[in-house]
């Protein structure tokens, strides 16, 4: 049975046009291929600091 | 495919021919970016629309450059209604790739429209303004808010959800159905959709005992929609069977209020009404009747003044006309004249003339009449001046004057031309005392007749009369 209540919780307010500046602004576009460069990169850079101590 | 590391375009080869870096595992994420994005697009061309943005968000998680599936989700977002979402996602695939992006005419077609991007604007201010009715409690106003949002924007999924749950809660189960089909149609795999229906459909049909009469009633009822309205008109509708006795028991009850409104009520307006026009119809009568008393009295008394008329014409008509319908005054003077010439009777034909004279207006008679008259008078009238001279002077010279002034006035009358009957009677009005009528007789004797004896005469007489 479906509670009216909670369903409403469910509902958001729907972006406005004014505030779609702000949401493409704040949207966090990191992805699985920036992930793995930056994995890639601080795993170059470990063996590096090893070799230098 | 380019390399993370230098920028160059990657060959089939697991390392970067330029750089010599790694890029097997960067290959394979790209890969699955790619996957998902097929996979959205399948999705999207079969109208599963949430699955479409699962998959392509899950795309764009593994590669955000990937930008046909950001276009993609876009025209998704677009499709379901989320207008403001679509826009995001196109303005950042044009920021990530700014040149030949199929993004950038979605933008420009939506911007170039500035109606219809307020209409977008204030659809989704509505849908907000709807769901803070409904957090409020003011589930009507929410209702209707939502009926305009979708007036504007047909295909804003969330608004006919929000629109069905109302209904839902409402227990308008048939009307939540309606617009959960109309997602359906939009979205054929929402699970929310396909949650609500799953519950709608329940309570429609409860269980399989009830189906049978549920699907009865509908084949013997007529459905059509009238705008949002389905209408429900049954074939054959009868009312339950019930005893006899309480039936006629209430075919009696109606028949005593029937009578007694009857008899309280519509008999008392009848007799009202009646009366109403009756006492009208008198007064119209009534009325009629004076006014034609009043005509029958004016009409009498015209029939009494043409008769009082014709009565005094009729005496006129005697005093002219002779029992033999002969003028009397014609006859008069055919014998006054006839009279004359047998016996010259100069009195008696004086008399008949004067008679004619006072009885008639000469003036207003025939010519006939006038030149017989004028030429009776003209033959007898020095005879008969000469007669009553004679008889005028006699009585001056007996001393009756008055006598003596009608005789001889009548002698002046017969004969304008004697002179001495004028000159005797203007003695006689001197001797009989009348100053003024002598000296006026003497004035017409010495004007009428100068130079001779008796204007002399009556010049002498005159200054006599003035000297006394």
């Amino acid at each position: 049975m479906i509670n009216f209540e909670e369903e409403l919780k469910k509902f958001h307010p729907s972006l406005e046009v004014e505030d779609a500046e702000d949401a493409i602004y704040n949207q966090d576009l990191t992805d699985m291929a920036d992930l793995l460069v930056k994995m890639i990169k601080e795993s170059e850079e470990k063996p590096n600091d090893n070799e230098v101590s | 495919m380019f390399c993370y590391n230098c920028g160059c375009h990657l060959s089939e080869h697991d390392f970067c021919t330029a750089c010599g870096a790694d890029v097997s595992l960067y290959k394979k994420i790209l890969s699955v970016s790619n996957l998902y994005y097929n996979e959205g697009l399948e999705k999207a061309n079969v109208r599963d629309l949430t699955g479409a943005v699962t998959s392509l968000r899950q795309s764009l998680k593994f590669n955000k450059n990937n930008i046909e599936a950001r276009n993609l989700l876009g025209l998704v977002y677009f499709e379901m209604g989320e207008v403001v979402a679509a826009l995001s996602e196109w303005v950042i695939s044009k920021n990530l790739r700014p040149e030949k992006n199929i993004a950038d005419d979605y933008i420009d077609r939506l911007q170039s429209n500035s109606t219809r991007l307020d209409s977008i604007n204030q659809t989704i201010k509505k849908y907000n303004q709807a769901l803070a009715y409904c957090m409020q409690d003011s589930k009507d106003l929410a209702v209707i808010q939502l009926k305009k949002v979708l007036s504007l924007n047909p295909r804003f999924i969330r608004a006919h959800q929000l629109l069905a749950l109302l209904y839902m809660d409402s227990e308008e189960w048939e009307r939540a159905e309606r617009e959960l089909h109309k997602c359906m149609d939009i979205d054929r795999n929402n699970t929310q959709t396909l949650r609500y229906l799953k519950e709608v459909e329940a309570m429609l049909v409860p269980d399989e005992n009830v189906r049978q009469p549920a699907k009865r009633k509908k084949e013997e009822a007529v459905r059509y929609q009238s705008d949002n309205e389905i209408i429900i008109q049954p074939f054959n509708v009868k009312e339950p069977k019930r005893g006899g006795a309480s039936t006629l028991v209430n075919i009696g009850i109606g028949l005593v209020i029937g009578l007694a409104v009857t008899y309280f009520l519509l008999v008392p307006a009848a007799e009202s009404n009646a009366k109403n026009e009756a006492q009208a119809a008198v007064t119209e009568i009534s009325n009629e009747l004076n006014a034609k008393t009043a005509r029958i009295q004016e009409l009498e008394a015209q029939v009494e003044h043409s008769g009082q008329e014709i009565e005094s014409l009729n005496q006129e008509l005697e005093d002219i006309v002779g029992a033999d319908g002969t003028l009397h005054t014609i006859d008069g003077l055919l014998t006054a004249a006839a009279s004359y010439l047998e016996t010259q009777d100069l009195e008696a034909t004086a008399a008949s003339l004067e008679t004619i004279a006072q009885s008639v207006d000469l003036n207003e008679t025939s010519e006939g009449f006038q030149s017989l008259y004028h030429m009776l008078l003209a033959s007898i009238g020095p005879d008969l001046s000469k007669s009553y001279y004679d008889q005028g002077y006699e009585a001056y010279r007996t001393g009756d004057y008055g006598t003596a002034i009608d005789l001889l006035s009548k002698a002046v009358n017969y004969d304008e031309t004697n002179a001495d009957a004028l000159l005797q009677l203007g003695q006689a009005y001197d001797k009989n005392g009348n100053a003024a009528e002598a000296a006026a007789t003497y004035d017409k004797v010495i004007g009428l007749f100068p130079d001779t004896p008796n204007a002399r005469r009556a010049q002498s007489l005159k200054n006599a009369l003035a000297g006394q």
